[in-house]
């Protein structure tokens, strides 16, 4: 009897739960967060800050696919288990973030991570290893970097919704140029032509079919970052994309909401006219 | 031990079925829809503000706050603070002296801590704009009204959402058998609405699975985030449910 009640209540309890799914936004995401993943996996264990890391940094001179192909970083926030020794090693941040490497004429990037290390290096930690525990120095390095922000956005196309930056205009501009070759990472191998842009259907009548652009995405990156790992893509129609797995994350869902533009914008991929 | 259980079943039975017709008190017409926005201006010795939908949904569409201005839909839920007013964001971004009055010198007319501030203007506005009635909420037919042209409001600031034009009604059997079903206009929502003001975070898009039940609903969950607060409220069963009888 007594574990019939307990079944009954937690079922009861169960679709409680499931009722009360969804809701007001509790908090807006800012145009200079967006994209924002804290690092955390080992940094809290060992004692130290845990990282903050910027997209927006580094997706104005790279392609999404040298650190999530050629690097390796995975695509799910503290899922790389990156290690300070791993970096020294020059693996992860460390292919980048070594103390030698320059991009496009500029400075040599900082080194990430050492084991010996002065006072005055602390500094240097304290770039990735942001997230202070005392709330009046972290909020100050926020507010620091949303100027920095500030300054390069107001140079970009804008737009609405995520960094409110249209980075596939800013690319096709020539504003920004991303670079897709690091040395010691990368192998160049002849690229392979794009497919023609072509639709995707929609189970919703009177919802614009998406015309979707090979080319718009091999530009950041190439084939691999999506086959096969969240496109099979062995055969077109094979898979059912719903945009209840996108919301969730899946598929499209992978990047856009995260750090691709959001999906919430519905015209930025629904955009066949209505027949 | 069986006794006590049925007894808890037919509670939550009850309290589900008295719940569905437990509307909540309305303020007066010209109320309706004016909230008191208290998030830090009492702990920093400032009045809190008094702010009217119904002023600015005359001029503007919900999208405009709601969604280019990043206003949460949850009154104190917004980061509002007087830097970033001054820096031209939320209120900042038309109380600036050129699209609508500014900062300096105005203090009261937001940090009044008066809910009722605004309500002596409600009938001017009614006789200027020529609204069509209705009889619960504001008492003014808001969608009839932007439908009609009787109000204009703008639909973006800076950055125009491109939206899609999604006509689709739905119909949306009643969970009880004697209630006619409700029917849901994309069209009398997109005139205000973006997107992603409801999707997906206040209705996924499942098509049958997820049951707006009244409960929920009256709780302020779906149609209930706005439709208790500060479009039409559900007293005005008929404008959902068109064939109930009054």
């Amino acid at each position: 009897m007594k574990r019939t009640l307990l079944v009954m209540l937690l079922v009861f309890g169960l679709a409680g739960l499931a009722f009360s799914a969804g809701g007001v936004k509790k908090k807006k995401v800012h145009e200079q967060d967006f994209g924002n993943v804290v690092m955390d996996s080992n940094a809290i264990k060992t004692g130290v800050n845990p990282v903050l890391f910027e997209h927006w940094v580094h997706r104005k001179a790279f392609t999404c696919r040298v650190c999530h192909v050629d690097i390796g970083f995975a695509m799910k926030a503290n899922e790389s288990g990156i290690r300070a020794v791993d970096n020294m090693k020059g693996y992860f941040c460390g292919a980048c973030h070594n103390g030698k490497s320059a991009f496009s004429g500029g400075e040599k990037l900082f080194a990430a991570c050492s084991d010996k290390f002065t006072k005055d290096d602390l500094k240097r930690c304290l770039r990735c290893h942001s997230l202070d525990k005392s709330a009046p120095e972290r909020e100050a390095r926020l507010e620091q970097r949303e100027k920095v922000f500030r300054a390069f956005a107001e140079q970009m196309p804008r737009e609405r919704g995520g960094n409110g930056i249209n980075w596939e205009q800013a690319e096709n501009a020539g504003l920004i140029h991303l670079i897709d070759y690091i040395e010691g990472h990368s192998t160049k191998r002849p690229s392979m032509a794009n497919q023609k842009d072509f639709t995707i259907g929609v189970k919703t009548e009177g919802v614009p079919e998406i015309i979707f652009s090979h080319k718009k995405h091999t530009v950041w990156n190439g084939c691999e970052l999506c086959h096969p790992d969240i496109f099979v893509g062995v055969k077109k129609g094979t898979d059912k994309y719903s945009m209840i797995d996108l919301f969730a994350g899946k598929y499209c869902g992978a990047c856009h909401d995260k750090v691709a533009f959001p999906q919430s914008d519905c015209r930025r991929c629904h955009t066949k006219p209505v027949q | 031990m069986m006794r006590g259980f049925i007894v808890l079943l037919l509670l939550l039975a009850a309290t589900e079925a008295t719940a569905n017709f437990n509307l909540p008190p309305l303020p007066s017409r010209e109320e309706y829809g004016t909230i008191l926005i208290n998030r830090t201006s009492t702990a920093n010795g400032q009045q809190p503000v008094n702010f009217s939908h119904w002023q600015h949904r005359a001029k503007f569409t919900c999208r405009v706050c709601h969604g280019e201005l990043d206003f949460l839909m949850k009154t104190n839920a917004t980061e509002i603070t007087e830097r970033a007013n001054r820096s031209g964001k939320f209120c900042g971004a038309c109380h600036n002296g050129k699209i609508a009055f500014r900062h300096n010198g105005n203090c009261d007319k937001c940090h009044n801590g008066e809910i009722g501030y605004s309500n002596s203007k409600f009938d001017g506005f009614l006789f200027k704009s020529a609204m069509p009635m209705t009889l619960a909420g504001n008492g003014v037919n808001w969608s009839a009204g932007i439908a009609s042209g009787a109000v204009k409001p703008q639909t973006y600031l800076k950055r125009k959402s491109e939206d899609m034009t999604f006509d689709k009604e739905l119909l949306l059997e009643a969970e009880m058998s004697i209630i006619p079903p409700a029917i849901f206009p994309h069209k009398a929502h997109t005139a205000w609405l973006d997107c992603d003001n409801c999707h997906p975070d206040l209705f996924n898009i499942k098509k049958k699975g997820t049951h707006f039940s009244m409960t929920e609903i009256l709780k302020g969950n779906y149609c209930g985030v706005c439709h208790l607060t500060v479009a039409f409220p559900m007293d005005e069963c008929k404008r959902c449910h068109p064939a109930m009888r009054e």
